[in-house]
């Protein structure tokens, strides 16, 4: 009862909500907006790991710094993604009715493309470095820095994006192409341009992510997968395209898993995320936190 | 002669292979209501789609105050001052009815001016001043067409697209779209009307055009359509 009633029980909890939560955010704004399912999500996970090693590993970079290299790096491989791929696709009315369907398969390849490619350039031996691993004690607390900082970053980055959408007018016009794609074109919404930079910021969010991961965990070219099953877990536990219920399903699956795992043991983490995976499907389709607002 | 508002030439349309549009042409004079009638199936939410820019033409040419706007983007045809208010209102339904109206101001000419136009807008639609901070998902038939009307003119239009105002609506709310349309043409405002309740829609009309399985079958005065045997048999029941 003691170690439940923990702030270290709780702080793992946020650790892995906080970084579950950022995954899902990239995936549920590129599916809100643009209505592919980026099945190669994990990817730009394992990208961001990568720069992050390398970064630190070559050139002495440290991680806080990579932050930025690996947002860039993602958001430029999303723009040519959204160029060379789907811009096109969308465009047309025939081709977009198929493109949720179509992106489904092209992202497989993408990330086929981007494990192999990693594994031809990095060899798939596991890698890893140290940073900022001194234990902090605060409040019968240990905590790691790096973790802090992982946890700093996610929620910032994950509480920012709500902010900014919430609050500035770009913002605004991608909630209303979240909503009805075809009434935010009415009002004189710049489709095109919302569309590319948020399949940018969706990739970058998942940049950034992959280099709070590459601080705490081992990285290969296939540690991508996990991550895109627990962003597609959290954004249907949320309610796909919600982008708010999105963040708080991945904090909640934080503390389910990690308060699961407590009260049984490690060997039930499968059962204890996909068992709420499938309740949410069974009881509540729609998202456990979508209201149900039709017109 | 002077150039009229809206002008369309040859206008071709298509969903995927099936032609909807056949060479339709017809003009919209500056501060006139023209109306398009006819039955479902007709082709008038595809002109109007292909007016505001949501379908593209795949023949023919939009001009729109002499300008050609055919290939331009739908946000630049808003920003140039055209505006469809869509058939079923389309509003936001998840967002509030002044974050709605503060939608329908995001194309950059209307950006700047925005308040006094929302003052405006409440003030022609009281209702919506009422329910300013309601769900607009929430809000009756009648009171989201009256949101959607009020986003359309956030935008500062010139040229107002209407597709089927009334659809839906109780009878009440019916007669108050219609007078709406007459204050706005009052305040200047030039309105393309499509509309099935053919009677009401040709009272109103300065111009009118009938369309039949997308080719215009008539065309002329609204009150010269009203009195054509042809439309009052097929779409006015007498």
């Amino acid at each position: 009862m003691d170690t439940l009633l923990s702030g270290q029980l709780l702080f793992a909890a946020l650790v892995s909500g906080s970084l579950y939560a950022l995954v899902a955010l990239g995936l549920n704004l590129v599916y809100g907006t643009l209505r592919l399912l980026n099945i190669a999500h994990g990817d730009l996970v394992m990208i961001g790991a990568y720069t992050a090693f390398w970064a630190i590993s070559l050139l002495a970079i440290p991680p806080v710094v990579s932050l930025v290299i690996a947002a860039a790096l993602c958001a430029l491989l999303g723009w040519a993604v959204y160029a060379g791929l789907f811009r096109r696709m969308l465009a047309r009315p025939d081709l977009a009715k198929r493109v949720e369907a179509n992106s489904l398969i092209l992202f497989y390849g993408i990330s086929v493309i981007l494990q192999n490619l990693a594994a031809l350039a990095f060899t798939s031996t596991s890698r890893g470095y140290q940073y900022l691993d001194t234990v902090i004690t605060w409040q019968c607390v240990s905590m790691t820095g790096n973790r802090l900082l992982s946890l700093g970053v996610a929620a910032a980055v994950c509480f920012g994006t709500l902010l900014f959408l919430r609050f500035h007018l770009f913002g605004w016009s991608l909630r209303a192409v979240i909503q009805r794609r075809e009434a935010a074109q009415v009002v004189g919404v710049n489709l095109n341009r919302v569309q590319m930079l948020t399949i940018c910021a969706g990739f970058a969010v998942a940049g950034v992510a992959g280099v709070l991961v590459s601080m705490t965990e081992q990285i290969t070219p296939f540690m991508g997968f996990p991550f895109t099953i627990v962003a597609f877990v959290v954004i249907i536990i949320g309610g796909l395209g919600n982008i708010g219920a999105g963040v708080l399903a991945g904090f909640c699956l934080g503390l389910v898993e990690t308060y699961g795992i407590a009260l049984t043991s490690p060997g039930y983490r499968s059962i204890l995320i996909y068992g709420l995976f499938v309740g949410v499907l069974l009881l509540r389709p729609e998202g456990i936190f979508t209201k149900a607002v039709r017109s | 002669m002077t150039v009229p508002m809206l002008s369309v030439t040859g206008l071709r349309a298509a969903y995927g292979p099936v032609q909807v549009l056949f060479d339709v042409d017809f003009d919209v004079a500056a501060g006139s209501v023209t109306t398009l009638i006819g039955a479902n199936g007709a082709g008038k939410t595809t002109i109007m789609k292909s007016v505001a820019g949501l379908v593209s033409a795949t023949g023919g040419t939009i001009r729109f105050e002499g300008r050609d706007i055919t290939r331009t983007a739908s946000h630049d045809r808003v920003d140039a001052g055209l505006c469809l208010i869509p058939e079923g209102r389309l509003v936001f339904p998840g967002m509030t009815v002044e974050q709605n109206l503060r939608l329908g101001a995001i194309a950059p000419r209307a950006r700047a001016g925005h308040s006094g136009m929302l003052q405006e807008v409440f003030r022609r639609f009281p209702r919506l001043e009422e329910r300013r901070a309601q769900q607009a998902g929430l809000m009756s038939g009648g009171e989201q067409q009256m949101l959607a009307l009020g986003r359309g003119l956030m935008a500062r239009p010139r040229l107002i697209l209407m597709d089927e105002p009334t659809l839906g609506l109780a009878p009440v709310m019916v007669k108050q779209v219609f007078e709406t349309i007459e204050e706005l043409r009052t305040a200047g405002f030039t309105i393309l009307l499509a509309e099935q309740n053919a009677r009401v829609a040709l009272e109103l009309a300065d111009r009118a055009y009938l369309l039949e399985n997308g080719r215009v079958a008539l065309s002329g005065p609204g009150s010269d359509l009203l009195g054509s045997p042809e439309v009052r048999r097929a779409y006015l029941g007498m």
